[in-house]
């Protein structure tokens, strides 16, 4: 194998990994910033009723 | 609220302003202006009348696209109005107005006096880029009735208006957001790291990662529009305008401000497609229709009807 092709491969493996890593992170705080109370119910009754739709 | 309106209107006139004061500078004090008219000439205004004897020599003008400064354009012919202001110069071949020109006068002679040499930059009103690569995405390269893209969506949600318009502004919401974000990858990320092979997987994810976003956000800070837009907002990510967006983006190399309004005349197109489809299957619904046509194959062909309609548009360019 070349080494610069693996050098890019790994570089693009880093790149990617770090873009997923820093959107995850971002994605994780929005959630916890913006959480809401959900009636935990709610999903019970969902779970218990038939669901075809 | 008035208030309001009338500082955002303040602001855009402001930014109008500003374009299309970019787009006049010329900077040479003696020339008012320079311009392409009918993609053939170029035209140049002076600020006070220059000599005929000057203005009428083709060696006192150089052009050349600004790309490529040693191929210089023939000139083919000279006009001068006859107030002696605007020099009109005509060229053996087309000009490509998509590209920026640089012309390039030798020292200009005004009554006799001196007004120095001048190297002007000519081209498009940059407005006027923004507007076409809009109205394109918008109207001729409609992406349900020209490119055929998005069509389980389009025909899943045309049945009622109210659906139809609301599908369509939340998909114009999220693909602005994810456009955005996918030009700014491409353009510092991938492209630096030579990435470009990425693109698909890079641009599905944004995609995803956007409409979770919109969704988390809303859910939160205004849960009535979060319940209006229900399960619209899901169903972005099955639409597959919103990864031929970045695509095209990507593949076009455009700038910031180009991507937004692709994006944004993608999503009002979609959201135009929508209406009129809504609109004819509500009245279909009520009209005689032969029951091996009913729902589904009648929706196609009126889909067809009016991808033929859209034709018309073909071809059409803001020039």
């Amino acid at each position: 194998m070349d080494p610069a092709l693996i050098k890019l491969a790994l570089g693009g493996l880093a790149v990617l990994g770090c873009i997923g890593l820093f959107f995850g992170i971002g994605l994780g705080l929005a959630a916890h910033k913006f959480a809401i109370q959900i009636n935990p119910k709610v999903e019970e009754v969902i779970e218990v009723l038939a669901g075809a739709q | 609220m008035k208030e309001r309106m009338r500082h955002l209107t303040l602001t855009g006139l402001l930014l109008v302003a500003i374009l299309v004061s970019v787009g006049c500078d010329t900077g040479h004090r003696f020339v008012k202006k320079t311009e392409f008219k009918d993609g053939e000439t170029i035209v140049i205004t002076f600020a006070g009348p220059v000599d005929e004897a000057w203005a009428k020599e083709k060696a006192n003008y150089a052009v050349y696209e600004e790309p490529d400064p040693d191929i210089l354009l023939p000139i083919k012919e000279i006009r001068l109005s006859p107030d002696r202001t605007k020099v009109t110069l005509s060229f053996d071949d087309g000009l490509n107005t998509r590209q920026a020109h640089v012309l390039k006068t030798k020292e200009m002679l005004s009554e006799g006096r001196s007004q120095g040499t001048a190297v002007l930059t000519v081209k498009k009103l940059y407005f006027g880029l923004l507007l076409s690569i809009f109205i394109g995405a918008m109207l001729v390269n409609n992406f349900v009735f020209t490119k055929y893209l998005g069509l389980c969506v389009f025909f899943g949600t045309s049945q009622r208006k109210s659906t139809a318009v609301g599908m369509g502004i939340t998909f114009t919401i999220v693909i602005v957001f994810a456009a955005m974000m996918a030009w700014a990858l491409y353009q510092f990320v991938l492209k630096p790291f030579q990435l470009t092979f990425l693109n698909i997987v890079v641009f599905i994810g944004l995609v995803s990662l956007s409409v979770q976003a919109v969704d988390t956000i809303l859910r939160k800070v205004n849960p009535a529009l979060f319940k209006a837009f229900g399960v619209y907002l899901v169903l972005v990510i099955a639409n597959c305008i919103a990864i031929a967006v970045p695509l095209i983006l990507a593949d076009n190399e455009y700038t910031g401000p180009e991507s937004f309004m692709l994006a944004l005349g993608a999503g009002l197109g979609f959201l135009v497609a929508l209406f009129l489809m809504s609109s004819a299957r509500e009245r279909l619904e009520l009209a005689n229709v032969p029951p091996s046509f009913r729902g589904l194959p009648i929706a196609f062909i009126v889909a067809g009807l009016f991808a033929l309609a859209f034709l018309g548009f073909s071809g059409m360019s803001i020039h």
